[in-house]
């Protein structure tokens, strides 16, 4: 031991070693102060901008379903396929029709992206020789509307220099369907309209994001994965829309359209006894998934976004407000073949009554509305006086928003009595001199279907995360009582005599055998500008244009469902060159009632009377 | 005594710096493997959630694609081109049946169960148009 020390440990290897070693680590010592301390910050910041990356992680915006949990929107990833034809080889071309095949372009098409050279502004610009000398293309897009199947294909064909790049985008599996309510979302992901837009806080969902690390080829060093934080996806909306009642509703209006060729339509298919729209559709309409070649009147929301004058629907206010009031009882008879009446000690000139009535015997207030008689609606409107009808059609809901929550309403024109001429109070009880959208009217006629309770009209039912839980759950919302449950009972009797099949009301082709249908038609002379002799342009009544419409219920003891069918100029199709609401509206409303029956099975408050079957026997 | 007790000193506190050497050698392999481990399972994971995102890419794709298969206007169409016939049933076929189906279903039941063993629980049916007066 002792000769084996002596041996190694002289003196001088010892320093030599020991100097070595300390050499050796004050070297290592001062670099890593050097490194750690000194230069820190820069090594730091270097660091940070050639590695560090805060790496998004987009979180899946929620998906819209009808009341039965039916697909109205939804997210899907589509892949963006592009090329660099730098780096295409020619051993790949042999691929190059499957290529075309997959991407839905012609092989010619798929030849002339890869083998152009210059960067074509658009297709109208002049062919440039591509052997030119010039800028080379580096990226050339191929589609951006590739799904995961297709990329899946493509990648199999592994052609060098085709490189792909997800997208998230908003998917409309049932087309145009409820296209006005649901609105869609642009390709920035921006929700622009309808329910995309109202329920975009909901819909949303919040982006996670994780820091990491990337190394020199760009590619993520998951190890180095320091926070993470997980997207949290958009809630579903489940709404009160049913996708079959929606689709007997857009079949009815594309009839109204190929038969009428009308400016625009409207119908609303809603439970007046919660104030829930079952079916909502406009005609023009759009495709969803292509709504960047729809023009903006089809992507206009007529039932909340466009006014009209309401015509005879209007004459519920008047009715039931003198019924209300107590002004009135069903039987109490009006004078309507009067052609002044004194209101406030000056003589007011009634209106004029439908073309194809005369009424020679005093009109009992079940009659006026049965009839629809415009003299009797202006002296019920007058018994009620100025500002009692007023309230009343406030109360109604005219004049101010609904609150349908799809964006773009507007609350429609009722003036105030002291902005009212001579002759208003005898004009508006018959549904002129007020602007109302159809959603106001089906909402007013809800008032009487519901008992006298007006209804904030909806269409969002529930509220759910990823897990399917009930995050918010949307009930029935009163915003007022307008009438008594006793004023609403007599009105929905009353309306019953609308619809009758035996002809004693304005509407029997709204009738549905073995049903008490209650309703009110409309036939609206429509205010358009004239050029008078003076070459003055006035906006006068027309003769020839109208918009018809029924506004109804069934079974009026226990209504279940409310229709509004409103059809803006139909006139020209029509034989005779007057679209009445008995003609145009009803129909429809006819026979989207019969077909609702069976569907949502409702069932007739009295004996049907079609013919029966009875069976005998069975187990006993 | 004293210059042997230095030699062997220094021999210890060589010896030592060599097993701290290697200690601290042990430890950096170990350290390296280590990184590695976690290098190999967070890939791994990567992979994973990649193959989970790309799983749940085709499910919204096919649900999409079941969704649109489903929608009225596609059923419509179908029903057209497969010459299936089917129509919504008209008022007309429909009979209502005001009584509790599921007290009907269980009464009759219960009658059958019940019944005699001699007799039959069950009569032939017959119906008669118009209804039973």
């Amino acid at each position: 031991m002792r000769t084996m020390s002596r041996g190694f440990a002289s003196n001088y290897r010892i320093a030599v070693v020991v100097a070595a070693v300390v050499a050796s680590f004050t070297g290592i010592g001062a670099r890593l102060v050097s490194l750690h301390v000194l230069q820190r910050a820069k090594f730091l910041s270097y660091i940070g901008k050639a590695r560090d990356e805060i790496i998004v992680q987009n979180a899946r915006r929620g998906d819209i379903l009808d009341a039965h949990g039916s697909l109205l929107a939804t997210s899907r990833s589509l892949v963006v396929i592009g090329a660099d034809p730098q780096v295409l080889c020619k051993e790949d071309e042999a691929k190059w029709p499957e290529l075309a095949r997959l991407l839905g372009l012609s092989p010619a098409e798929l030849q002339k992206k890869f083998t152009g050279k210059i960067r074509m502004p658009d297709d109208e610009a002049p062919e440039i020789d591509p052997t030119a000398d010039s800028h080379e293309t580096r990226w050339v897009k191929l589609s951006d509307t590739v799904d995961e199947s297709a990329y899946d294909q493509i990648k199999t064909l592994n052609v060098r220099g085709v490189y792909g790049s997800r997208i998230y985008s908003r998917a409309y599996p049932q087309n145009q369907l409820a296209a006005h309510v649901l609105g869609y979302v642009n390709r920035e992901g921006e929700p622009v309209t309808g329910l995309e837009r109202y329920l975009d806080f909901y819909l949303r969902g919040q982006n996670g994001w994780l820091e990491s690390e990337r190394d020199g080829l760009r590619h993520e060093l998951a190890q180095f994965r320091s926070r993470e934080v997980a997207p949290a996806d958009g809630y579903d909306a489940v709404l009160s829309i049913d996708t079959v009642v929606q689709h007997m509703v857009e079949q009815e209006l594309q009839a109204l359209a190929d038969k009428y060729h009308p400016a625009k339509a409207t119908i609303i298919v809603g439970d007046p006894r919660t104030g829930f729209i079952l079916a909502l559709g406009n005609w023009p309409t759009f495709n969803l998934n292509d709504y960047n070649k729809a023009d903006l009147p089809s992507q206009r929301n007529i039932a909340v976004a466009d006014q009209f004058e309401p015509g005879s629907t209007f004459k519920i206010v008047a009715a039931s407000g003198a019924l209300d009031a107590g002004l009135v009882t069903p039987a109490s008879t009006f004078d309507c073949t009067l052609e002044s009446v004194e209101y406030k000690g000056t003589e007011r000139r009634l209106p004029r009554e439908s073309e194809l009535d005369h009424f020679d015997h005093p009109l009992t207030v079940a009659e006026i509305i049965a009839k629809s008689s415009n003299k009797g609606a202006a002296q019920l409107g007058m018994l009620l006086g100025d500002e009692k009808f007023y309230d009343y059609a406030r109360a109604f809901g005219f004049g101010e928003l609904t609150g349908f929550p799809v964006g773009g309403e507007i609350d429609g024109q009722l003036a105030p009595p002291s902005k009212w001429d001579g002759l208003t109070i005898t004009r508006m009880p018959m549904g002129q001199s007020v602007g109302a959208t159809p959603m106001q009217v089906h909402c007013a006629m809800g008032v009487i279907a519901s008992g006298g309770l007006l209804l904030r009209p909806q269409v969002v039912r529930q509220i759910r995360d990823v897990d399917g839980t009930v995050v918010y759950q949307f009930a029935p919302i009163v915003k007022r009582r307008v009438i008594s449950e006793g004023t609403a009972q007599t009105m929905q009797h009353l309306l019953e005599g609308v619809a009758m099949a035996d002809g004693s009301g304005t509407a029997p082709l709204a009738a549905i055998s073995g049903f008490e249908v209650a309703g009110k038609t409309g036939t609206a002379q429509k205010l358009l500008p004239v050029t008078t002799p003076s070459g003055k342009t006035v906006l006068r009544y027309s003769d020839r244009h109208h918009v018809a419409s029924f506004v109804g219920f069934f079974p009026a003891s226990n209504p279940q469902v409310a229709i509004t069918v409103i059809v803006d100029d139909a006139d020209a199709a029509v034989p005779g060159g007057i679209a009445y609401g008995n003609l145009v509206a009803a129909p429809v409303f006819k026979r989207l009632g019969e077909r609702l029956i069976q569907y949502l099975n409702i069932q007739p408050p009295i004996a049907s009377t079609g013919p029966k079957f009875a069976m005998e026997g069975g187990a006993r | 005594m004293n210059k042997a007790s230095n030699h062997a000193f220094v021999n210890q506190v060589l010896i030592g710096t060599l097993m701290m050497i290697c200690f601290s050698g042990s430890l950096g392999l170990g350290t390296v493997w280590l990184r590695r481990e976690i290098s190999l399972t967070a890939n791994h994971n990567k992979q994973l959630e990649a193959r989970l995102s790309e799983i749940n890419r085709h499910i919204d794709e096919t649900t999409a694609a079941i969704a649109a298969e489903q929608s009225p206007d596609t059923l419509v169409r179908r029903n057209a081109e497969w010459h299936l016939g089917l129509v919504p049933p008209r008022e007309l076929q429909v009979v209502r049946v005001p009584d509790d189906v599921e007290q009907r279903l269980t009464a009759k039941n219960r009658a059958r169960l019940f019944a005699t063993e001699g007799g039959s629980a069950f009569t032939a049916v017959v119906f008669h148009p118009g209804g039973v007066q």
